[in-house]
């Protein structure tokens, strides 16, 4: 309101008798200048630009990504050698780019593995972690745990990847294979754990925070331990949050590079080392066989491959395939959402 | 019908008792691992922290190298992506917070954001070469890290912007239209004011995000620096400290990588534990005030 | 009612003496000493905020799910102290009942609720089971009503049947004592007089504490009344004399609806 006319001059106080309220006598002139009306409607479009800009990047990334990676499938402009079929690509096992061959299938499995692994460290932890903040800590506790997690979710992930680097696995080498190299899935979750952790951490404490204490209560009321009332009644009523939680730190999980890739060992031919090691026991095999994810192998082959050529579109259909799945994740979340309400 | 005994079974105390030492357990491993996360971090790196390290130019085959372009690039990065994201982020904030109703529209606009903040950086690595290092002919360059990086930061300065905007009080909102205030006004002078610590937290946070992000500035601002220290040009590489610390442990070439890298790890911790420092005293001057 | 000229048959179950209650800092409740007979129906009234829905949640001690509290003072049980005299307070839990001021159903199905009691202490026989609730929805007086639609949730339930279910959960573990934090207070005139026949037909088999911020029911469904004025007991004495010749003033005006 910078444009108040100066014009409100009150009628001299009147004598007691004709007492009332002081009268104006001419009224002000209270009113929005037109730029202050212009800038008001303006506002609105420069806002809705800023909005539509974040919507249409989704769009932009969606759309360079498909255009690169169907260069691997379609003869296109910039196309340096062959292109490779839908099938050598998705449904292969056999990555060998200097040959021509770029199935894509280990590293997806890679992915599941690894991301299915520390979801398996991470959700139970981490549900309960976020049961013990809610419901169970002293409030001194409570507050360390939220510093704690705060910190956690802000250590880079190269600082995740140099601790596991030359923390953990001299550690894991030591400990149980003194000459096999420890890299693999079992390190590569366990970092992975710990790095999504404070997202399942944080909503499903919100989750059990927003709970109405009447159920608790009423649960106690009957003769519950703490316990019961906890696993019977307070983790199915805020099952669909809890599940939201861990379906957003599988996203995180699926989409981190750095911190695996500096740990997991890069071996496309993880398959098949996997199954020539037939001197360990299958579990041990398994942990700690060197391998590789979608994020590693683009991380990795990147920067060693030529604009179009198929191999680099490849690597381009295979962030879009990232993208898509990090995406699905996140309309299972709102499906979860709304089963919530329902 | 005959009555059961209810007597509460020593199995259920017994379940109790293991779990409740269980929970504690399970939040004391976390507390222990960030311990010794950081404590391992520091411990290796302590060594190497001196005014040399941080004050002189990398070396690409000897030992003996510094961190301070890195460290400066680390700053500048952020700082540019930051200037390239608030206006966008806190723009697309107001208008979901203030203009976009209830309806579907931002209900598909906070899905986009949503998305957009789940998006991997790896993902937007990817978009980053393509549209700034190879259409826009931008090459590996401060300009081609910092645009991509600000789409790292716009969904979630976006997403603080609308929550600290919707946790301005109705009542003060009212108020000032019940003065005759437009909409603009009401938001300039009551709206972002008020909201503004919980804006400026989320801010530092993603300035905390954006300093350790890593797999976007490989693609998009390159494992090189400039020869020259400092410089300021966009046009040059810019690799940051998080780059430079990857780089020298998966490159190889240089005898003292791994002092370099727990060098520089430390040094990042200390920047995060700062950071983190400041946003606890911004979350508690927002708490004094509600109070 | 009672009659005054009669005298009381029926034990002490609860004895309360020379109580205190701080919540944290906080003292709220003050010196409460009182009797309460087993199968009597014995009410709590006055003004909101003088304590009386403190008072009754000590004797389950729900307060120490969610806050720091404090007593001192002696609350027995048959004869055995509450807070000192080695009872679990999940055992005690077991044998106080409660139903809150607002229904608190679960989330999951009519049967699921009355049978969540027994499943805590181990009951897992569906047979077993199916009586127990038949029993404990039959003793609320619901049984009519859900017995088709056992497997509904329970939150699609109007109301009063919601607060019918929780009484029917709190009995299906049979406790001795059940305790009643204005059970209608968030219900319908109708809701409301089925639940105080209710109370009516359970003190022949329990003791019942309910507190009321609403005089006439507790002249209805009581035969003891306490009156509660700031943390302190002001007086307490079969119901038929509180609400015919007390013997403070300040009960008299509080009954009359001078204050309050």
């Amino acid at each position: 309101m910078d444009d108040l006319l100066p014009a409100t001059t009150l009628d001299a106080p009147g004598p007691p008798a004709q007492a009332g309220p002081a009268r104006l006598r001419t009224a002000p002139l209270f009113r929005h200048s037109r730029l202050n009306r212009l800038a008001d409607r303006g506002t609105r479009f420069v806002l809705l630009a800023c909005t539509l800009l974040v919507v249409g990047l989704i769009g932009g990334i969606l759309y360079f990504l498909a255009i690169r990676g169907a260069a691997a499938f379609i003869p296109m402009a910039g196309n340096t050698d062959k292109v490779a079929t839908f099938r050598q690509v998705f449904l292969s096992t056999n990555w060998d780019p200097g040959d021509g061959h770029f199935g894509i299938l280990p590293f997806v499995a890679g992915t599941f593995a690894v991301t299915g692994l520390a979801l398996l460290i991470a959700a139970p932890t981490g549900v309960l972690a976020g049961v013990f903040i809610a419901k169970v800590a002293p409030p001194w506790m409570r507050t360390l745990m939220r510093q704690v997690m705060d910190l956690l979710v802000g250590i880079p992930s190269v600082v995740y990847g140099i601790f596991g680097l030359t923390v953990i696995l001299p550690l894991v080498g030591h400990a149980w294979l003194a000459d096999a190299p420890a890299a693999g899935f079992g390190v590569s979750a366990a970092i992975l754990a710990v790095m999504i952790v404070p997202t399942i951490v944080s909503l499903a404490t919100d989750a059990f925070e927003s709970l109405p204490a009447s159920l608790d209560e009423g649960s106690q009321a009957l003769g519950s331990t703490r316990w019961q009332s906890i696993w019977r009644v307070l983790i199915p009523a805020a099952r669909p949050r809890l599940l939201t939680a861990c379906v957003l730190g599988l996203g995180r999980a699926i989409g981190e590079a750095m911190a695996v890739q500096m740990v997991i060992g890069n071996n496309p031919q993880w398959i098949l080392l996997m199954r020539q090691a037939t001197d360990q026991t299958p579990v041990l095999r398994f942990l700690f066989t060197p391998a590789a994810t979608l994020t590693t192998e683009l991380v990795q082959e990147l920067p060693n491959t030529a604009a179009g050529s198929t191999w680099n579109n490849v690597l381009f259909a295979m962030g879009l395939l990232l993208y898509l799945i990090t995406m699905l994740l996140i309309l299972a979340t709102r499906r979860l959402g709304r089963q919530e309400h329902a | 019908m005959d009555t059961p005994d209810f007597k509460v079974r020593t199995r259920a105390k017994l379940a109790d008792r293991t779990m409740h030492a269980v929970l504690w357990l399970v939040a004391l491993t976390f507390v222990g691992v960030l311990l010794v996360f950081v404590g391992a971090i520091l411990k290796q790196g302590w060594p190497e922290l001196n005014l040399h390290f941080l004050t002189s130019m990398p070396k690409t085959l000897d030992a003996g190298g510094g961190i301070a372009p890195e460290l400066l690039n680390s700053l500048y990065l952020v700082a540019i992506s930051l200037i390239l994201a608030l206006p966008i982020g806190v723009g697309a904030g107001i208008y979901m917070a203030e203009y976009a109703g209830q309806g579907r529209a931002l209900r598909f606009f906070r899905l986009c954001v949503e998305t957009l903040a789940a998006t991997p950086s790896i993902v937007l690595a990817l978009f980053g070469m393509i549209l700034f290092v190879q259409m826009m002919g931008w090459s590996f360059s401060i300009r081609s890290g910092a645009f991509t990086l600000a789409l790292l930061n716009v969904p979630v300065i976006t997403r603080v912007t609308e929550e600290s905007l919707r946790a301005v009080p109705r009542e003060l909102i009212e108020a000032s239209y019940g003065l005759g205030a437009t909409k603009l006004q009401t938001i300039l002078k009551v709206a972002l004011p008020y909201a503004a610590t919980g804006i400026l937290t989320g801010v530092v946070l993603t300035a905390g995000r954006a300093f350790g992000e890593s797999a976007i500035l490989v693609f998009t601002a390159g494992t090189n620096t400039s020869d020259k220290f400092p410089d300021f040009r966009l046009s040059v590489p810019g690799e940051t400290l998080s780059v430079h610390l990857w780089y020298v442990t998966s490159d190889g070439t240089l005898p003292d990588a791994s002092q370099i890298a727990a060098g520089t790890a430390a040094v990042m911790i200390l920047v995060l534990l700062v950071l983190n420092l400041l946003v606890r005293l911004l979350d508690r001057a927002i708490r004094r005030r509600t109070r | 009612m009672l009659n005054p000229q009669i005298p009381e048959t029926k034990p002490v179950k609860l004895a309360v003496r020379g109580m205190n209650f701080w919540y944290g800092e906080k003292k709220i409740l003050h010196d409460l000493s009182m009797d309460i007979h087993a199968e009597r129906a014995t009410a709590i009234i006055g003004p909101s905020g003088c304590g009386k829905s403190t008072f009754l949640k000590c004797f389950n001690r729900i307060h120490e799910v969610s806050s720091q509290v404090r007593v001192t003072g002696d609350m027995l049980m048959d004869g055995v102290d509450i807070n000192r005299g080695g009872i679990d307070q999940v055992d005690l839990r077991r044998r106080v009942g409660m139903v809150f001021q607002k229904p608190n159903p679960f989330p999951r199905s009519i049967y699921e609720n009355v049978a969540f009691g027994p499943r805590l202490f181990g009951v897992r026989d569906r047979a077993t089971l199916d009586d127990l609730v038949e029993d404990a929805l039959r003793k609320a007086a619901l049984w009519d009503e859900v017995k088709d639609r056992l497997k509904d949730s329970a939150t699609g339930m109007s109301g009063g049947q919601q607060q019918r279910l929780c009484i029917a959960r709190a009995l299906a573990v049979h406790p001795e004592v059940l305790l009643m934090d204005e059970p209608c207070s968030a219900l319908d005139p109708i809701a409301t007089s089925k639940i105080e026949e209710l109370i009516f037909e359970l003190k022949d088999s329990l003791t019942i504490v309910i507190v009321t911020h609403n005089m006439q029911q507790a002249a209805r469904v009581s035969d003891y009344t306490a009156f509660f004025w700031l943390g302190k007991m002001v007086e307490m004495d079969l119901t038929e004399r509180i609400f015919t010749t007390p013997r403070e003033r300040m009960t008299e005006d509080y009954i009359t609806g001078r204050f309050g």
